[in-house]
């Protein structure tokens, strides 16, 4: 069979030739496909990364009023461990609270050193099993009487309890809508890209009807005058594919420093080992385009 | 070799292509398939190349049941079944040895068979100086002989004919027939469809007449006849 692949490939590389205009649409077209599949993935890893990271910073900070009974913040403490959905309660002291603060705002000492005393109450840190679980934590604690007798403001209890109340619903259902909206753009995309690539198959068997002809009437095989056109998709789609990552390469490297250093506060960043995940994918996503796109172009124009 | 038992074909609701058809052909026999336009006998050929399926009946060619055969086998029941054509079929962008060649090319042949067969076969039929000639450059009779070189080149055991001097003039026609009955003398059964009445009086060979898609005659040794 060695001259039978020789054979192909030259077949597939002529046709490309032959209906280059037909081709080239075809190849813009799942390239772009390609690139927006790419995106919308490295846009959803980037967005999950995000995630992942504002939900391990949610914690729940307790305030304790300046002077309050170490054995009540102990036995306090002791209670919220005890809690089921409690991972570890960490005690901060007024200053380990400042060092804190100055370390965070470390750009501008000023602010501290205007200070005539430390305003900073001590806290007690709750980490969570799971952070989803955060508002019936605070609400246990926000009941419970231990907490009211050490609380920083007793009278206004949900001062003295902080977490990223709803922060993480908003970022969730802002993620969700953008992975819809990808989704219907892909989809369409993939669509465009398929009835691309049946009409440049199309041609293609139509510029060879004569030849396809012959080649039955002499007995060769289905699969040895569907391979040519078979190839031909999938050469249309590898070099979209390479298109699309070289794009996304370029992306990565041009595009995600400048974000990093725009929204400094958020965690961006894209490693080597998920674009090399994220080409695996598109030259797989493509060579699956350029596969159905040809077969479908196959059994509709080539009776065999 | 061939065999059609009680063949009906119809294409639409009007009468049928052919009807009642019955016919054994014997490995090596020569027959002529003669009658008018529309009396069946291209329904006849597409039947035996499983081009087309009977509406009703049992075919068997070259040991196979067409009606039963499975769809991707057909190209391997083509391979022993040589056609040949009035309008030749030929590429025009190759060259008479590459015209053949792509026969043998297309079914996985490698490169030593046909560096040694298509040489061969055309220089059966008589172009062995041609070899690099395109179709264009070929007079009709030449193109033709080309093309049964390719129907050839695979050795298949039968050999079908739709017209294949329908474009020839008669000097150029007896040449081919000529050729058809070399071919026949290989042990090749040939099947050959005309209404060249001048050739199939003068060959004298087996005569099957159609009209109106139904078997009016089937002669050895026959004529063209009078009231066909």
């Amino acid at each position: 069979m060695a001259i039978n692949v020789g054979y192909f490939v030259k077949e597939a590389v002529t046709n490309f030739h032959r209906n280059w205009v037909m081709s080239l649409g075809a190849v813009i077209t799942i390239y772009l496909s390609l690139l927006l599949v790419g995106v919308s993935l490295a846009v959803g890893s980037i967005m999950g990364d995000i995630i992942r990271d504002f939900e391990e910073r949610v914690s729940i900070q307790v305030f304790i009023k300046d002077g309050a009974a170490t054995e009540d913040v102990k036995a306090l403490q002791a209670f919220i461990s005890g809690q089921e959905l409690v991972k570890s309660v960490g005690y901060t002291s007024k200053e380990e609270a400042v060092e804190k603060f100055r370390e965070q705002w470390a750009a501008s000492p000023e602010i501290l050193e205007q200070l005539p005393h430390n305003p900073l109450p001590a806290s007690l840190d709750v980490e969570l099993v799971d952070t989803r679980q955060v508002e019936t934590v605070a609400d246990t604690i926000k009941a419970s009487e231990l907490f009211l007798s050490v609380a920083e403001r007793p009278e206004e209890p949900e001062r003295s309890v902080s977490f990223g109340e709803g922060m993480i619903e908003r970022l969730f259902a802002f993620t969700g809508m953008m992975r819809i909206a990808s989704t219907v753009f892909i989809v369409l995309l993939t669509a465009v890209s398929l009835i691309f690539i049946n009409n440049t198959i199309r041609l293609a068997i139509y510029a060879r009807r004569k030849e396809i002809g012959i080649m039955r009437l002499v007995g060769a095989s289905n699969w040895f005058i569907r391979t040519p056109f078979l190839l031909e998709g999938v050469l249309q789609s590898i070099i979209g594919a390479a298109l699309a990552i070289a794009t996304l390469t370029a992306m990565k490297f041009l595009l995600i420093p400048q974000l990093g250093d725009m929204l400094r506060f958020l965690p961006i960043a894209f490693s080597t080992a998920a674009m090399v995940q994220l080409s695996l994918i598109v030259v797989v996503a493509g060579i699956v385009i350029g596969l159905l796109g040809s077969g479908l172009a196959l059994r509709r124009y080539l009776k065999i | 070799m061939i065999s059609l038992q009680g063949i009906e074909k119809c294409y639409g609701a009007d009468r049928p292509a052919l009807a009642d058809v019955n016919v054994e052909i014997g490995q090596g026999e020569f027959v002529f398939l003669v009658g008018h336009s529309g009396s069946g006998k291209s329904t006849f050929i597409k039947l035996l190349q499983r081009e087309i399926y009977p509406t009703s009946g049992v075919i068997v060619v070259a040991g196979q049941n067409l009606v039963k055969l499975k769809n991707w086998k057909i190209p391997y029941l083509r391979r022993n079944i040589g056609c040949v054509f009035q309008d030749f079929k030929l590429l025009p962008n190759k060259t008479a040895y590459e015209n053949v060649a792509f026969a043998l090319e297309v079914i996985g042949r490698s490169k030593h068979v046909i560096r040694t067969q298509v040489p061969e076969v055309l220089r059966l039929v008589g172009l062995e100086d041609k070899l690099q000639s395109y179709p264009g450059e070929l007079s009709g009779g030449e193109q033709q002989r080309v093309s049964i070189a390719r129907a050839f080149v695979n050795r298949p055991p039968i050999l079908l004919a739709d017209e294949p001097t329908g474009n020839l003039d008669p000097a150029t026609s007896l040449g081919i027939m000529s050729l058809f009955n070399r071919i026949n003398k290989t042990g090749t059964t040939v099947l050959v469809a005309t209404h060249d009445r001048e050739m199939v009086d003068s060959m004298r060979k087996r005569v099957i007449a159609l009209e109106g898609g139904r078997i009016i005659r089937d002669q050895s040794r026959g004529v063209y006849g009078h009231g066909d």
